[in-house]
């Protein structure tokens, strides 16, 4: 019994064990120099000079960072609570018996697969210019143009809708999990007479924590390191209203290769990602079921 | 009360039945007001590759005015023989197929090493696993650069600054969901094979895979997805046309200075994305129905 | 103690990898290869085995042409590498000047590498930080500075001028391609400057002359908006557009550059807010459109811009060699006309030009002669020029522009334009005004001439956060 344990330990190691080359080999270089640059000048093309805690400091004294971290935070907190709904939504609308139900999940998943293309730069500001299709739509119930892409409270909001709406990978792990629970479950609890919106929240929602979990960090994870949308449709403005972190990462360290400053930038959005995650793990105990615990 | 039996149990009846009716007709309509949202930009997009310039950007009916051919004929050009659009695509998924197939294979085995075993730093590596994910890869690009250009990979014609770290598992997305998955696996089954004599090998081949194969088909898809997407990956590493992936093919023409048509980019963005349309709309059952061993569970 | 062990082996092994990284240069093929290899060396003892392979692949259909090699004197068969960024045309004209070279040198095989102009430079930028450049490579006018401030990115082309014909330049171009320690680190392709260019149609439609002077041109605002309505506009400028219009009124009135040749800043904070006061006044006689206005149009490109296709906004300040691409998405029945700098006064029009883009070699590169020798072919052998046309701009180089405008082989418009720039004896234009930190996403120029249209700066805080941004550059 002593020996097989032993053994078992060896064996979960050497799973791992092509991952941990990997990390070694490949991200534990990067990972150990960023954090280095970023407590230096570092400068890509004038080398480094001191080290320093200056590019710490500046993101929560300059202006512009400052800005950037609040609207990253309103941009994530907009953005997950609703992306994961209507992903958990519809996934459970598609979980029905639908006729022609292939199409309608291929038809969900589309906008994830077009991803950033450069159709929906296009696509998008057009949608929502002043005399957009949308302020067409808003004037038939008379409203007033809003000025989506131009005013710094709403453009946001817009940046926010594009990920809201590319929410079928979301969805799709979630139709995954949802496959996952027993139609006898169901069963039982219709006999029961649970109404569907009860079955929903009082089995299904239960039996999918651990996959709500997962997509939760993910989206989560996603959202602060958000760059697509602001890249391709406002280069961060109106007034850096959508300038968050990670796109003056990339401009810091893609266009002005200011490798010190972007690593600190990023290493201040990497805590703030480690510690949402640290308090995720840690509520787990509250809220999500898992089928494999064993008491431990 | 026994003789108004059979007539409440009718009524009922039908009240159930409009009920459903309600139901299901309202089920149809969220998902179709939802499915036209979801899909009007892939219309505009079909329909804007049959548009001049001006066109584009003066009009937002998916339906051209003024019909032409010129962005499809464009965009099969070819730039001095080197590359065009199917060598590109032929480009694309010579390496996001070994790379999905390695990042399945190696996040399965870590994801269960995981999920599965308890052996001395689980807890810390798990963390640091995690940890990946949370550093905008934006500031890793000039390490890495730096790294693969010392391993004499940059331009390399296998592509392997994209591939080989597949084979390591460096997809924390991918293990993370597996594990989230496989905690949901009850452990009776692996018990049970483990008593019939089964190694832990054959346990996961045998009986953890087939539970988990929803969760896998996703994580192929989505791996499938993103590295057919990627386009900073291949812009640093890749440096001759004839190498070039789709992704950095449909954007060659792409000046602001000298100006494009954009019928031809969207052309080419739309030929470049049906392969992802097509593998998803044909692995869709595999995650949905492949799998009776699912229902086992709960 | 568990903990303790593991961050002991996390960390040994961390620092084994970095080791392993900085060590092994042994896998790496020549790519990785000492860079500083002396530029004017001419090579002789190389002729590694590939690179004879490698010629086997030389283009033989055109072998007919090839006797003119001879008089072009010696060259060494290997294999060159050759970049640029654009468009579709000139991928195109390039790949055929690149073949018809091969078939003129046979021996020499160039391999090219091409792109669109999103992240290239960033891609480019990589390379040569870590060696790998190609031997000969396409650049912008900034380039320079920002990537070869020590000297030590491009080799002096003034090594390889045997076969580099410089005495095609003129002298001034030149100097502007000299790297801080003075090297010739490029050669211009072209020179570029601002002009402007009139939706003639709508000016016609409101009976407004195409202005010559800066007052013409505030005197159309207010007509445009009483003959034609609040969404008719004579000119329509982005942030960088703004920042470039104040220079040259900044530059009209001093009469001297903006940023001196040797670099030093040229204004005080006074000049600038004299020029925002002047950007002001342009939004608030209805001259052009505020940043609001061109965010709500879409945040797209004004070629782009419904307003411009179909007339509403009916100026474009742009270069001069960039016309065609307003010209080909105009709506029907709309002409675009080339005008006059703007006189602000005095004849004073305050132009500068630059480099628009440079060739360079890579001090990286194994055979900086055959480089040189293409890079001439491409700008002062009169076969290669034929083939490359206009798709650089206007040559810079003289038998290039002779033979072009010879067999009018450039465009009207653009010959228009690049005339219209030149007759003003434009000014210096430093690279430095192209800084990133002032010319990128969120940097200087957007924050201060969108700040100022929103109303969230004043003319004097906008001028001193923009005097600050400059003072930093030039520094």
């Amino acid at each position: 019994m002593k020996k097989s344990k032993f053994l078992k330990n060896n064996i979960g190691f050497l799973f791992i064990l092509p991952w941990l080359i990997g990390f070694l080999v490949f991200k534990a270089y990067p990972f150990a120099s960023s954090l280095f640059y970023s407590f230096t000048d570092y400068h890509l093309f004038k080398g480094m000079s001191e080290f320093t805690l200056q590019n710490y400091i500046e993101v929560f004294s300059k202006p512009l960072e400052r800005k950037a971290l609040i609207v990253t935070f309103k941009y994530a907190f907009m953005t997950v609570p609703l992306k994961l709904v209507a992903a958990l939504f519809i996934a459970y609308i598609l979980n029905f018996k639908i006729k022609g139900v292939n199409f309608f999940r291929t038809a969900y998943y589309i906008p994830s697969i077009l991803g950033g293309s450069v159709a929906i730069a296009v696509l998008w500001r057009a949608l929502f210019k002043d005399d957009g299709l949308i302020n067409g739509l808003l004037a038939i119930f008379g409203i007033e143009t809003v000025h989506f892409l131009s005013d710094p409270n709403w453009a946001l909001f817009i940046i926010c809708l594009l990920r809201v709406w590319q929410f079928g990978s979301a969805m799709v792990i979630f139709l995954a999990a949802l496959k996952g629970v027993s139609v006898d479950l169901y069963e039982a609890a219709s006999i029961d007479g649970a109404g569907k919106w009860r079955q929903f929240f009082s089995i299904t929602v239960p039996l999918i924590t651990p996959v709500i979990f997962y997509n939760l960090i993910t989206q989560l994870v996603q959202a602060f390191q958000e760059f697509n949308g602001p890249f391709i449709i406002t280069a961060g403005g109106p007034r850096n209203a959508t300038t968050l972190m990670s796109l003056l990462v990339y401009n810091n360290a893609f266009k002005n290769y200011k490798m010190g400053k972007a690593s600190a930038q990023a290493w201040v959005l990497f805590v703030i990602l480690m510690l949402f995650t640290a308090l995720s793990f840690w509520s787990q105990n509250h809220w999500v079921y898992y089928a494999d615990d064993d008491g431990r | 009360m026994a003789g108004n039996n059979t007539k409440t149990l009718s009524q009922a009846e039908a009240h159930l039945r409009r009920q459903r009716i309600i139901q299901v007709t309202l089920r149809y309509f969220v998902l179709i007001v939802v499915g036209v949202i979801m899909l009007y930009p892939l219309v505009w997009m079909v329909g804007a590759t049959f548009k001049q310039n001006s066109e584009i950007f003066t009009s937002m009916n998916p339906i051209p005015v003024h019909p032409t051919m010129s962005g499809y004929h464009d965009a099969m050009q070819n730039y001095g023989g080197a590359i065009n659009i199917w060598k590109a695509m032929a480009n694309t998924y010579s390496y996001v197929i070994p790379e999905v197939i390695f990042t399945l294979i190696s996040s399965i085995l870590t994801a269960y090493g995981f999920g599965r075993f308890k052996f001395k730093g689980h807890d810390l590596l798990f963390s640091a696993m995690m940890a990946m994910l949370f550093l905008p890869q934006v500031v890793l690009n000039v390490p890495q650069y730096i790294m693969y250009n010392k391993f004499g990979w940059i331009g390399s014609k296998l592509y392997l600054p994209l591939v080989v770290p597949t084979l390591f598992a460096t997809e924390t997305y991918f293990i993370f969901m597996l594990i989230q998955f496989l905690r949901n696996v009850p452990k009776d089954l692996e018990e049970a094979a483990s008593i019939d004599g089964c190694n832990v090998m054959q346990t996961l081949v045998q009986i953890i895979v087939p539970m988990l194969m929803p969760a896998i088909v996703s994580c192929a898809l989505f791996k499938f997805m993103w590295s057919s997407n990627d386009f900073m990956g291949p812009l640093l590493y890749v440096n001759t046309p004839a190498k070039y992936p789709a992704t950095i093919f449909v954007k060659l023409s792409m000046d602001s200075d000298a100006g494009f048509n954009w019928n031809k980019i969207l052309a080419l963005s739309l030929i470049s994305i049906l392969p992802s349309i097509i593998v998803f709309f044909a692995a869709q059952n595999q995650f949905v129905e492949g799998i009776s061993a699912g229902g086992v569970k709960g | 103690m568990k903990k303790k062990a593991l961050a002991i082996l996390m960390t040994s092994a961390m620092a084994a990898t970095i080791l392993a990284g900085c060590g092994s240069s042994s896998p790496a093929p020549a790519a990785s290869e000492p860079a500083a290899a002396p530029a004017a060396e001419e090579k002789a003892e190389e002729a590694p085995a590939e690179e004879a392979a490698e010629e086997a692949e030389a283009p033989a259909e055109e072998a007919a042409e090839a006797p003119a090699a001879e008089a072009s004197g010696d060259y060494e068969e290997c294999t060159i590498k050759f970049d640029w960024w654009g468009g579709d045309s000139r991928h195109e004209a390039t790949n055929k000047a690149v073949e018809a070279f091969m078939a003129k040198y046979p021996g020499i095989n160039v391999e090219v590498n091409f792109g669109a102009w999103t992240d290239w430079e960033t891609a480019r930028a990589l390379e040569y930080q870590s060696g790998t450049g190609s031997d000969l490579t396409q650049i912008g006018s900034n380039w320079i500075p920002d990537y070869d401030g020590d000297g030590t990115t491009f080799i002096d082309l003034n090594t390889v001028s045997d076969v580099l014909d410089l005495s095609q330049f003129n002298a001034s171009d030149l100097e502007k391609c000299l790297d801080p320690t003075g090297q010739q680190a490029g050669v211009p392709i072209s020179m570029t400057g601002r002009i402007f260019y009139w939706n003639k149609t709508t000016f016609d439609k409101a009976g407004v002359e195409i202005p010559k002077t800066i007052d013409d041109l505030i005197a159309a605002g207010k007509t445009f908006q009483e003959v034609l309505g609040d969404e008719y506009f004579p000119l329509s400028l982005g942030e960088y557009d703004r920042a470039l219009f104040m220079s040259f009124y900044i530059q009209a009135k001093s009469g001297e550059p903006i940023i001196a040749e040797d670099g030093t800043l040229n204004v005080t904070e006074e000049q600038l807010a004299d020029g925002f006061a002047f950007i002001q006044s342009l939004e608030d006689n209805h001259v052009i459109p505020t940043i609001a206005a061109l965010a709500g149009d879409g945040n797209v490109t004004l070629n782009e811009n419904p307003k411009f296709i179909d007339g509403r906004y009916a100026g474009v300040f742009e270069w001069d060699s960039a016309p065609l691409k307003y010209t080909s998405n105009l709506a029907e029945g709309q002409e675009l006309v080339v005008g006059d700098e703007l006189d602000f006064g005095n004849g004073k029009t305050g132009v500068s030009a630059k480099v628009s883009m440079a060739f360079a070699i890579c001090a990286s590169s194994q055979h900086p002669h055959e480089a040189a020798m293409l890079m001439n072919y491409l700008l002062n052998d009169p076969e290669g020029i034929a083939i490359m046309a206009s798709e650089r701009g206007v040559p810079a180089s003289k038998i290039g522009f002779d033979t072009l405008n010879d067999a009018g082989m450039i465009d009207p418009l653009i010959a228009a334009a690049h005339n219209g720039v030149y007759a003003a004896n434009p000014m210096f234009f430093s690279p430095k005004f192209d800084n990133g930190e002032l010319k990128g996403d969120g940097a200087a120029y957007i924050d201060t001439f969108s700040g100022l249209s929103y109303g969230d700066y004043s003319v004097e805080e906008a001028a001193s956060i923009l005097y600050d941004a400059y003072t930093n550059v030039c520094e």
